[in-house]
């Protein structure tokens, strides 16, 4: 299990997250819900290990990650919001450059990156650097990284934007295959059809705090309100008709 | 026009779109893609600082000339002025058309609409017409603006050329006749290196411009570069130039000076045939400039935005091969670490296909080898080949000078580039996968690539000229020293380093430049005095070799152990800086 307790990160005097708790099972997705600017993005940094929690613990198993960081990291595979790659390099040769750098050896890399480029239709681009690639080329070639390893833990920040419909149903099946063998997602997004399609949980965050957790098979029953309507009650976002008639009398009148 | 019509007008063209496009592209001429504001803010003060260098120089120039045209006016016969007025034509041309070629060499990423301009430029109301007059135009701007300043900063020799006692021409004639000719050279020199940027785009493939793009501006880099010390010698050149030597129908200044001589109103026939090359030159690279613009202009889709391609050639096809790639994983499995493979193979792909990361390496390393051979040039290193008198003291001084001076200059160069981010957001990977063991084979692969570097070239060089000058033994014991030295630099360069490279944050500006120079400077001189002394001393006796080397390569293995300690113990850098110690003004 992937737990995270109290978990705090401050930037100076800015509190961006404060004392978040939560849990991810083995076998599950879970839902990271939230408005932007609300944390999502700092506990993904901080459960992948790209920045220091300001205070609080995060256990694998019940191992704290900062006993073994790099056991810890070759676990885990993750799945950036914006696809940051080195678009020089072609989809083998950053595949390639993964691998190496997770320690793979040599034949089983060549490999698993020959099949997974052929798998995720990118072997016909495989001489070309990912410069001319499109967003959703650019994600997939991101979601071959993540799983190149066989990680325990997939971190994924909206890993759908810019895939194709054929594409975005693949990594559907292929996330719920994923957890079947006993290991975990945390799946953070801004889309609640992905969320109510995929995650067995949700977790709703707003500036900074856990602000509802529910069983997503809880919301599917018909007598609970969707999952739509509890976002924007849990973030305090009820009415968004004003905003939206200023917008169009800024447009229309300024 | 009054003043009032003068700045509403002005007003009114400074708020157009084509305007504002201008600018935009002009400045983005100075934008290579990795500073900050604050990094972009220092790259405008060294700018500024650059051009002020510029006019002081040309100003302490004025002094040397001054004397030597005082000199050749109180000379008996004509004939010494004529050949140093012909000399100094064919400098006073070839310097701006050189300065000229470099500076439009490194803007060559943005002298014609890219894919990007299209992206952003197109869902705007703004006609392509507008946007390929716009980057003309910042061109325009961009070449006028040094063309101008050059030629500020020479103008004063350029009159000098013209007052002398000896002068066949009147005073202002003549001034206008080198302004207007040095001034052409220079805009073919632009028109020149614009067309052949031009042409590669249009003619390469779009996956393909990247990497091949990118040597062909390293290439044109380091052929400039190496010609920087030919141009200080054009004004030797008078006497070839009075012989009417074939040869310097070759050579671009010298087409320029015809037409100088031509606009004076000479009908000489060699001075003809120069200017004809000079026009025809000129209008070849302004057509071919021109055409690349209205083809970009018509055809800017089929062009630029055309998909991937998916061909992969006979090389890719023989790597991809079941025969080549059993033999790869065989030759490298066991032999280095993954990690160590990870970041050499990384390295090696951003050198081979990063415009800008080329660009320093190469251009400095260029630096470095004309530095070198216009040393082994100038003393004389043919006439002493084969030759059976010893060499004299001065000479072997200056060839055991010139492997030091390029190994320096690499080092600096290789540690420029490997400082420059590349996509400095994808460094997640490397931040995501660091370890204790990992780090140490990365690090490791850095100072294998910096030693390749650093000590190949100059050992090469080395052994080449030994090997003609005293044989083989003092060539093995040349690549011997070189080699030791070479280590020992290596790790001297990189002693503080813990980047992997191209990851880490820039910025820019956080030593004085003053500061920066004189440091090099002197280390410069240091390093290359020692090197060389230690050479010199190697050829006393067949013992001392021994001894120096081993010396070396023990301080060489010191200074790596310390590192690879270092290593083990600290995290890498991906975020940049600015020094901790604050600077003291010393009141």
């Amino acid at each position: 299990m992937l737990e995270a307790r109290g978990l705090t990160k401050r930037y100076g005097g800015f509190l961006a997250l404060d004392r978040v708790d939560f849990h991810v099972r083995r076998g599950e997705i879970l839902g990271y819900l939230g408005p932007n600017g609300s944390g999502k993005s700092t506990t993904v940094n901080m459960v992948v290990g790209l920045i220091d929690p300001s205070g609080g613990s995060l256990r694998l198993d019940g191992t704290h990650i900062l006993d073994d960081p790099e056991g810890y990291r070759r676990r885990v595979g993750y799945v950036p919001e914006e696809p940051h790659l080195y678009t020089h390099l072609t989809a083998t040769e950053y595949l390639m450059l993964v691998g190496r750098l997770r320690d793979l050896s040599e034949q089983t890399l060549a490999q698993r990156v020959a099949e997974l480029l052929r798998l995720l239709l990118l072997w016909d681009s495989r001489y070309a650097t990912m410069s001319s690639y499109s967003k959703g080329m650019r994600q997939r070639v991101l979601l071959a990284a993540a799983l190149l390893h066989n990680p325990d833990v997939l971190v994924l920040d909206e890993p759908f934007s810019g895939l194709d419909v054929t594409a975005g149903l693949l990594f559907r099946t292929l996330l719920r295959m994923f957890v079947a063998g006993n290991r975990m997602v945390l799946f953070s997004t801004h889309r609640f059809d992905m969320v109510e399609q995929l995650c067995s949980r949700v977790v709703i965050l707003s500036h900074g705090r856990i602000v509802a957790e529910h069983d997503v098979a809880s919301l599917r029953d018909g007598q609970s309100p969707s999952l739509e309507e509890l976002f924007v009650r849990a973030t305090g976002q009820e009415d968004f008709t004003p905003i939206a008639q200023q917008i169009l009398d800024v447009i229309q009148t300024v | 026009m009054t003043a009032i019509a003068k700045w509403s007008a002005w007003r009114r063209i400074s708020q157009t779109v084509e305007w504002r496009l201008t600018t935009h592209f002009f400045g983005a001429m100075f934008d290579f893609g990795i500073l900050t504001p604050a990094g972009a803010d220092s790259l405008t003060h060294f700018l500024m600082g650059g051009i002020g260098c510029l006019l002081a120089l040309g100003l302490g120039a004025t002094r040397v000339y001054a004397a030597k045209y005082a000199a050749l006016s109180g000379a008996h016969s004509p004939e010494p002025y004529r050949l140093a007025v012909l000399g100094d034509d064919l400098f006073l041309i070839g310097l701006p058309m050189l300065i000229l070629a470099l500076l439009t060499v490194l803007v060559s990423h943005s002298v014609f609409p890219d894919e990007r301009d299209f992206r952003i430029l197109s869902p705007l109301p703004v006609r392509r017409i507008v946007i390929v007059r716009a980057k003309l135009a910042a061109l325009g701007l961009y070449t006028g603006m040094f063309i101008a300043v050059i030629h500020l900063a020479l103008a004063p020799l350029m009159l000098l050329t013209c007052i002398g006692r000896y002068r066949e021409h009147a005073i202002v004639w003549r001034f206008a006749a080198s302004l207007i000719s040095s001034v052409t050279a220079s805009l073919f020199s632009v028109l020149a290196i614009t067309a052949l940027s031009g042409a590669l785009m249009l003619v390469l493939s779009r996956t393909r411009f990247h990497s091949l793009g990118a040597l062909a501006k390293s290439g044109m880099l380091t052929a400039l570069v190496l010609c920087i010390p030919f141009v200080f010698h054009l004004p030797g050149l008078g006497r070839a130039m009075s012989a009417r030597a074939d040869w310097l129908m070759l050579l671009p200044p010298s087409w320029f000076v015809g037409l100088e001589h031509v606009l004076l109103g000479s009908f000489d026939s060699w001075f003809l045939r120069l200017a004809m090359i000079a026009a025809t030159a000129l209008l070849l690279a302004s057509s071919v400039v021109a055409g690349v613009y209205i083809v970009l202009f018509r055809h800017f889709e089929a062009l630029l935005l055309r998909p991937p391609s998916v061909s992969s050639g006979w090389l890719r096809r023989l790597a991809d091969s079941q025969t080549v790639q059993a033999f790869a994983r065989t030759r490298w499995t066991g032999a280095a670490a993954p990690a160590f493979r990870a970041v050499r193979r990384f390295t090696a792909a951003t050198f081979a296909r990063s415009q800008l990361h080329q660009g320093v390496i190469i251009g400095l390393s260029a630096c470095g080898l004309s530095l070198a051979l216009r040393r082994l040039v100038g003393s004389d290193l043919m006439s002493h080949i084969g030759s059976s008198n010893p060499p004299s003291l001065s000479f072997m001084g200056s060839i055991a000078w010139a492997p030091f001076a390029l190994m320096f200059v690499c080092g600096i160069g290789i540690r420029a580039a490997i400082a420059l981010p590349m996509a400095h957001h994808a460094n997640w990977i490397f931040r995501m996968t660091e370890s204790e063991e990992g780090r140490r084979e990365e690090m490791r692969a850095v100072n294998h690539l910096a030693i390749a570097y650093v000590v190949g070239p100059p050992v090469a060089l080395a052994v080449v000229v030994m090997w003609l000058l005293l044989g083989s033994a003092a060539a093995i014991i040349a690549a011997f020293i070189v080699s030791a030295v070479g280590v020992v630099f290596v790790h001297l360069v990189l002693l503080d380093w813990r980047r992997i490279p191209f990851t880490c944050s820039y910025l820019p500006g956080k030593r004085l430049v003053a500061h920066t120079l004189v440091f090099g400077f002197a280390a410069f001189a240091l390093f290359t005095s020692a090197g060389s002394v230690l050479l010199g001393i190697s050829a006393i006796r067949p013992s001392i070799p021994v001894a120096i080397a081993s010396a070396l390569f023990a301080l060489g293995w010191f200074l790596q152990r310390r590192r690879f300690a270092m290593w083990l113990e600290t995290p890498l850098i991906f975020d940049d800086d600015l020094p901790d110690q604050p600077l003291q003004l010393g009141l």
